[in-house]
């Protein structure tokens, strides 16, 4: 198994920032934390899929929206090494899944202890949020642009 | 003499001719505003139009069921996903710019 977290790390290294962390195995439509939710831990994902979700008003009712699908060797929950550490997304589990759920205090122990191994994490982590911020951008953008298509076209205004 | 006469009455009747035409001409203008009362509501004919097209549009919405609108929603988040990863992975303006084919919003 490859997780993009420990990209780069000897297999000792990996084993021993695995060996932190605790397995836990996540029902068939369970959830592993929601929106808002104190972060204290981020999760390797060992087997199943793990489904991002944020909520959306749709006709006045509270629906959870896909925004992204994890898969082994994924991290979700990267809002625990982040300030306010609370997770912005919704995470639950089509299927049965199994993670690895790191603390944040375990971790940074870890790291500190070993700073070449937390350098070689911190950018894979600036990786994954770097990712993040360019998706979210770019697809801000996007709607942005339609919005304003729109708007010039007089599309939605009435009266 | 006659001539003088006949001279007078052409002038007369010319003159009344060239009034009447100028009250005919001029009475619409001056019925004006008794018509502009009416321009609102020639405003509101309008205005009903296009809240009928809303009133049209709104019963539609729920002929298409939740889970068909959601399934739109989020295929809707996969194809901008998908696009914006091409951007990422090749900025350029063409594709950031590029027409989306979702039908969620065409």
């Amino acid at each position: 198994m490859v997780y993009e977290l420990l990209n780069g790390l000897s297999p000792a290294e990996v084993d021993q920032v695995l060996a932190l962390g605790t397995r836990v195995t996540v029902p068939s439509g369970g959830s592993l934390f929601r929106l808002g939710d104190p972060a204290d831990r981020l999760f390797l994902t060992e087997r199943g899929r793990i489904r991002l979700t944020l909520p959306m008003l749709v006709r006045g009712r509270e629906e959870d929206i896909l925004i992204e699908e994890k898969s082994p060797g994924e991290t979700v929950g990267w809002s625990a090494l982040v300030p306010p550490y609370r997770f912005t997304l919704s995470a639950t589990t089509p299927l049965e899944t199994e993670v690895i759920a790191l603390t944040r205090e375990a971790l940074c122990a870890f790291c500190d202890s070993s700073p070449a191994v937390g350098y070689k994490i911190s950018m894979n982590l600036a990786i994954l949020v770097g990712q993040r911020l360019q998706l979210v951008q770019t697809m801000w953008l996007r709607e942005m642009q339609r919005t304003v298509e729109l708007k010039a076209a007089g599309v939605g205004e009435h009266g | 003499m006659d001539m003088l006469w006949m001279g007078l009455c052409m002038t007369f009747i010319g003159v009344a001719v060239t009034a009447m035409a100028f009250v005919a001409a001029t009475r619409p203008r001056s019925s004006t505003p008794a018509v502009q009362p009416e321009l609102p509501a020639a405003k509101v004919a309008p205005a009903r139009f296009f809240s009928d097209r809303v009133a049209a549009s709104i019963p539609l919405q729920p002929l298409v069921p939740i889970e068909v609108l959601l399934y739109q929603i989020e295929n809707h988040v996969r194809l901008e996903q998908a696009a914006a990863e091409s951007f990422v992975a090749f900025p350029t303006q063409a594709l950031l710019h590029s027409k989306t084919t979702s039908p969620f919003v065409n």
